[in-house]
């Protein structure tokens, strides 16, 4: 029987840009950095606007909240993703009350999630999304779906602490693809690849 | 490029969405003639007017929805109803 | 030398001197200096050779919009010459002249230029037919345009979305105080101006000019204004939707904005239009504008014995510039009625002017300042149709839409303080409209902040209207000449096209090219308007203008085509496939390994041993609910409503048309879960497709899809062995014959991977299972079974060895064996079809083709010499005939039986097993092959999937 499996990045080092720039890795504190966390626990819920589930996530479409170490994103309509820690998910999930037409998949398997962070990240994603990254438009705390170099991604601004920052998931067998890309776009504002989470 | 007014997402680029076409009933499929059948299948009105049409949010809520549209000016007349291209629904 | 002591409001740095090259010789100029400038600096007066007639050329209207200004600099081609600026070694060259640019083989005198009239290619070079690959040798030779080098390296290319509420096209006085007055007002404003600086025409004007153009650049500045210089807004689509070309990126070579604004403030100003006469293309020719911009921005005097045929304050000024240049200038003033007839000279520049009333004055430079067109292509792409005013001789807009605002030159005339006044109320309106729509696109976004009060109101247009100053008509002279410099039409051209019946603008400008090439119109439009008003009896307005398009200034093809990303996806096994020698393809989007360098070696050793192959762009989906059943009976044209848990059934969907859209297998892993699979090719059509039934026809079906595609490294365990690998690395299901069979499906634990689930099928017809495990763990799976089965000789295949071993066992491919045309029937799978369920897609459509007997068939096929492997397309025709009655849709060398194999579809008539075949190869040959008893070459009975 072979070893306990770790999982696998999506992006493994080292970090080449899409024009095949070699890039170094950074440190965490570089003003502009791009992380593979796709390590994290998902959990995708889908249950309709009547069940007992969706009151108890309380988070509507297009926003994202934090509660007990778990970002509950309202993704879709109908359709909430969360993520964080294994244990912290299984208890939220553990919790929803499953009566109605209500259906808990695991997605940690299923999509990269890259976190994007610096005051420069929105001028990143201009360069790749048609969407509207104004505070206004997308204050800290919006999720949205939208094409990123013509990838369909689910963003969620997310702010840390007071930095600009994103996180951004697409299909997993993207993720190589988008990571490389970001890192394309964000060259010219001195972007650095940190290593993924484990 | 034109603006899309997505129920759910608001407005989108009509490029992160999908034209499905014209919203059409679909006829019986056990009491229909080929006739009748092939008018579903085929047949579109394609007026220089209002018009009926099914869009499907691709790239934001996945969600199908039918809109009214001047096909002359490109303005969107109603607010979006919840039935597309196959709806028996009104 | 022709540069003149420094000057006021001079944007050249004399203490920098660049040198670069014009056709191999060495030119020095200053920092700040176009081409154009420091090339006629350096006396030079011819710098290119017309389309047609390869006559020599100068500068005429010294800016972007210059018809002769096109060179080579480097490998790049159509450099605009009188825009850019040169660096230190540049290597600039005149294009497209032959031998050299002062002596063009192919100049035409002229007597000879009849023969290049209108019409003159089509007629021509119609017959003889057998003579046209001479005719296109020759012509391709007069083709304008530089030369492309095809080693140019890839350069980088940028874009970027944005969503001002104001983009404001055009950074001359009006568009600078829009900006301003948009800005103050709270708008968020980009300011682009085409030129690489800002100022428009105060730049190039006096004292008093210079100065209003700093002061309002420091409030651009202090407002808070965004302004791109260099930068072109090329072009306005539905809702405002406004494409910017950046050139002065500094990382990308050009950069595409796309800029959904609020409001479009259309401000470019006015260009100024030549005057038709004879000799009008002559090098020394010159426009007012050309004149003032060399004098007053660069400190170079174009001539010096000039004429200056004037019709407005521009024209007076630019001999006002003359003069202080020390030129010798005489001025004709159309204003008293004077006019000029023909310029005369032979070579590099023009030695005298013809005037009307007989004299002849000797010059090297001819100035016009005959009037202005109005550049309204922003305005036709927002749908206005510009109307002519017959007083102050140019076009106007009409009724432009709500969103875009018109200022400056193009609204009217004034003194600079009428225009700024009237751009300041038209910024501010901008501005209060751009909130007005802010707020609607804000509350109604989802993810949106929320919005505080009540949506502002949509002002009303409350502006005064500026004045129009009347301008002496003037077109055309009493002499034919050239009103298309680019494209080297004249007038005498046009009124013959008018005489052949071509008498509507847009059929003019199709058949004779005017406004057809490089300018695109800025210079020539109205003047080919006019001549076609003076042809046809009717006045400019009754025959109207051209649509112009989009774009209103070129931009690169690699500024369209942006940094190229094109997705790729690939499965969490790929390290591994780089890292040993597989060779990739691109299927779809998807980059998968054909092969690991002999796939006829992979295919043997998987039907002998055990071979292992990367299936992951097998689409799977998620399917839960209580009416999971009830979807999967409405999408495949088989019954699934007693399925049971643990097992797999094969299903085809078709489409409406009873055509076949894909295939695959679902199976049942509980009560109310079910994994489904498609084709990869599939797989994101298949999903949209199921959505759209489920929510717009059953949107009261329980039934939640989620795709998984990806979220599952899929592996493919197949061959005789293949049951004790697997046993290897599985303690919790048990693999048992008769406990796990063909068609069923199980879950547990693989190599220590939990929730992994896996099921027996056979498309390569061999003993097979297939692993689903969780992607983070997938390429850990895949190594353990090459690990655990090293002694059964396991080996990875690639798709092109399940490609061979699926057609041995005849299974066809959705998109490969069949295609838009192929319904159900014709696959030989009627047995599937469950015409008493009550409704699913197709089923009309499915009961009529059944009674259809002539649509093609598909059958297996085996050429007679077993060597010849037929093309993949290769028709099947009637013995002894070219009628086409059918085609080889797969065909391959079987390294399992030796011999070539194929697939095809074919009528009826000839579908019969036994039957025998034409097949028409590539090389012209016609080889026999034979209609097979079944789709399987290879264990047709199936005992070895089962097994």
């Amino acid at each position: 029987m072979a070893d306990i499996p770790t999982f696998e990045s999506t992006v493994p080092a080292p970090y080449v840009s899409y024009a095949g720039v070699p890039m170094e890795s950074g440190r965490p504190d570089s003003p502009l950095t791009l992380r593979d966390v796709s390590s994290v626990t998902k959990s995708i819920v889908r249950a309709g606007p009547e069940t007992k589930a969706c009151h108890r996530l309380s988070t509507p479409f297009g926003a994202a909240r934090t509660e007990d170490g778990v970002l509950i994103i309202g993704q879709r309509p109908d359709e909430w993703v969360l993520t964080g820690h294994g244990s912290a998910i299984r208890a939220l999930t553990e919790s929803l009350d499953r009566s109605g037409h209500i259906s808990i998949i695991d997605g940690t398997h299923n999509s990269a999630i890259f976190r994007l962070t610096g005051a420069g990240a929105a001028s990143v994603l201009e360069k790749l999304c048609s969407l509207d990254w104004r505070d206004l438009m997308t204050p800290d705390g919006a999720a949205v779906s939208g094409s990123v170099a013509h990838v369909t991604c689910d963003i969620v601004r997310n702010d840390q602490d007071i930095t600009p920052s994103y996180l951004i998931s697409c299909d997993r067998s993207y993720g190589q693809y988008l990571f490389a890309v970001i890192l394309d776009a964000g060259h010219e504002f001195g972007i650095s690849p940190l290593d993924m989470l484990a | 490029m034109l603006i899309v007014p997505c129920p759910n997402c608001g407005p989108r680029n009509a490029s992160d969405l999908r034209y499905v076409g014209e919203s059409r009933p679909r006829p019986d499929p056990n009491a229909s003639s080929p006739k009748e059948w092939r008018a579903y299948l085929y047949e579109r009105a394609n007026p220089a007017g209002r018009l009926r049409e099914t869009w499907y949010c691709r790239s934001g809520c996945r969600r199908y929805f039918a809109l009214e549209r001047d096909t002359v000016t490109n303005e969107f007349t109603n607010s979006p109803l919840p039935v597309g291209k196959m709806g028996k629904r009104p | 030398m022709t540069r003149l002591p420094p000057r006021p409001g001079e944007i050249i740095g004399r203490t920098r001197s660049v040198d670069f090259s014009w056709n191999g010789r060495r030119v020095s100029g200053f920092e700040g200096d176009t081409i154009a400038s420091a090339l006629t600096a350096a006396g030079v007066r011819v710098v290119s050779r017309s389309m047609k007639y390869r006559r020599p050329r100068g500068y005429m209207t010294n800016d972007y919009w210059d018809p002769n200004a096109l060179v080579q600099v480097g490998d790049e081609p159509n450099v605009r010459s009188a825009h850019r600026l040169i660096e230190p070694g540049m290597a600039v060259e005149a294009q497209n002249v032959w031998p050299s640019l002062e002596r063009d083989l192919r100049a035409v005198t002229g007597p000879a230029s009849r023969f290049l009239t209108p019409g003159f290619y089509y007629k021509t070079f119609m017959r003889p037919r057998w003579l046209w690959p001479t005719y296109e040798k020759v012509l391709a030779t007069f083709s304008p345009g530089g030369r492309i080098d095809l080693d140019t390296p890839h350069r980088y290319h940028d874009k970027r979305y944005i969503h001002p509420d104001v983009v404001v096209a055009g950074g001359g006085p009006a568009g600078m105080a829009a900006a301003i007055a948009g800005a103050e007002a709270g708008a968020r404003v980009l300011l682009v101006e085409h030129f690489h600086r800002l100022g428009g025409h105060l730049l190039w004007g006096d004292d008093s000019d210079r100065a209003l153009a700093g002061e309002l650049v420091a409030e651009v500045a202090d407002a808070g204004v965004e302004v791109l210089t260099d930068s072109t807004v090329t072009g306005r689509y539905e809702d405002n939707w406004i494409a910017i070309a950046q050139r002065n990126h500094p990382v990308a070579v050009e950069r595409l904005i796309k800029a959904r604004a609020k409001v479009l403030v259309v401000a470019p100003g006015l260009i100024e239009r030549p005057y038709v006469f004879a000799g009008n293309d002559k090098p020394g020719v010159m426009l007012s504008g050309a004149v003032r911009r060399f004098v007053n921005l660069y400190g170079v005097r174009p001539g010096a014995a000039a004429v200056v045929f004037t019709a407005n304050p521009e024209g007076d000024a630019a001999a006002a510039d003359l003069e202080r240049a020390e030129a010798d200038v005489t001025v004709l003033d159309a204003r008293r009625g004077e006019n000029i007839v023909r310029a005369l000279g032979r070579g590099k520049s023009i030695k005298a002017v013809e005037v009307a009333d007989g004299r002849r004055l000797e010059c090297d430079l001819l100035v016009t300042a005959t009037g202005w067109t109005a550049p309204t292509s922003l305005l036709n792409m927002s749908g206005d149709r510009p109307v002519y005013d017959e007083v102050a001789t140019r076009f106007f807009p009409s009724a432009p839409i709500g969103n875009v605002l018109v200022a400056g030159g193009l609204a009217g005339d004034g003194t600079h303080e009428q225009l700024i006044e009237h751009a300041r109320t038209t910024g501010r309106l901008a501005a209060a409209r751009a909130r007005s729509v802010a707020y609607s696109l804000q509350a109604a976004t989802a993810r949106a902040k929320a919005v505080s009060g009540s949506q502002p109101g949509w002002p009303t247009d409350t502006r005064r209207s500026l004045p129009r100053h009347p301008h002496p008509p003037l077109f055309r002279s009493a002499t034919h000449g050239l009103v298309d410099f680019s494209e080297d039409v004249s007038s005498k051209d046009m009124l013959g096209a008018a005489d052949e019946g071509y008498d509507s603008v847009e059929l003019l400008k199709r058949y004779t090219t005017a406004t057809m090439g490089p300018s695109q119109g800025k210079l020539e439009t109205v003047n080919t308007v006019a001549v076609l008003a003076e042809a046809l009896g009717r006045t400019i307005g009754e025959v109207g203008t051209t649509v112009w398009r989009p774009p209103y200034a070129p931009i690169t093809m690699g500024g369209l085509g942006g940094p190229m990303y094109e997705p790729v996806r690939v499965s969490s096994i790929q390290p591994w496939h780089e890292a040993n020698g597989a060779v990739f393809m691109l299927a779809g989007q998807w980059i998968r390994p054909d092969h690991y360098g002999d796939p006829s070696g992979e295919v043997l050793n998987t039907r002998r041993n055990v071979g292992i192959m990367d299936v992951t762009p097998l689409g799977k989906f998620d399917l839960r609910g209580p009416d999971v059943p009830k979807l999967l009976n409405h999408l495949y044209i088989n019954k699934w409503m007693k399925l049971p848990v643990g097992s797999v059934r094969y299903g085809i969907m078709c489409t409406e048309e009873g055509v076949v859209l894909d295939d695959g297998v679902t199976a049942r892993l509980g009560d109310h879960h079910y994994m489904m699979t498609t084709t990869s090719s599939g797989t994101a059509s298949v999903w949209e497709w199921a959505e759209n039934w489920l929510q717009t026809e059953f949107p009261d079906w329980q039934v939640h899809i989620t795709p998984v595609t990806s979220g599952f490294t899929s592996i493919n365990v197949a061959g005789p062995e293949s049951r004790t690998l697997v046993r290897r690395l599985t303690m919790d299901v048990n693999l048992d014959p008769a406990a796990f069979k063909y068609m069923q499906v199980r879950t547990g634990t693989v190599a220590g991977v939990p929730d992994c689930f896996m099921w027996r099928i056979g498309f390569t017809g061999e003993l097979s299972f297939e692993i689903h495990v969780p992607a983070g763990y997938g390429l850990h799976v895949w190594e353990a079974l090459l690990e655990a089965g090293e002694d059964l000789r396991v080996r990875p295949f690639g798709v092109e060895g399940q490609r061979i071993m699926r057609l041995e066992k005849g299974h066809f491919i959705v998109g490969q064996d069949t295609d838009g045309l192929t319904k159900l029937p014709a696959l030989g799978m009627a047995h599937l079809l469950k015409l008493d369920k009550h409704d699913f897609v197709g089923k009309p459509e499915l009961l009529w083709a059944l009674a259809d007997t002539s649509a093609p068939v598909l059958v297996g096929i085996q050429p007679t010499d077993p060597s010849i492997v037929p093309d993949e397309a290769g028709q099947i025709v009637r013995p002894g005939t070219d009628e086409i009655i059918g085609r080889i849709t797969s065909s391959r060398m079987s390294p399992t039986l030796g011999r070539s194999i194929c697939l095809g579809q074919v009528l009826p008539e000839a579908s019969k097993a036994g039957s025998e075949l034409t097949v028409l190869m590539t090389d012209g040959r016609r080889i026999t092959a034979r209609v097979m008893a079944h789709h399987a070459h290879f264990d047709p009975e199936g005992e070895r999937v089962r097994g």
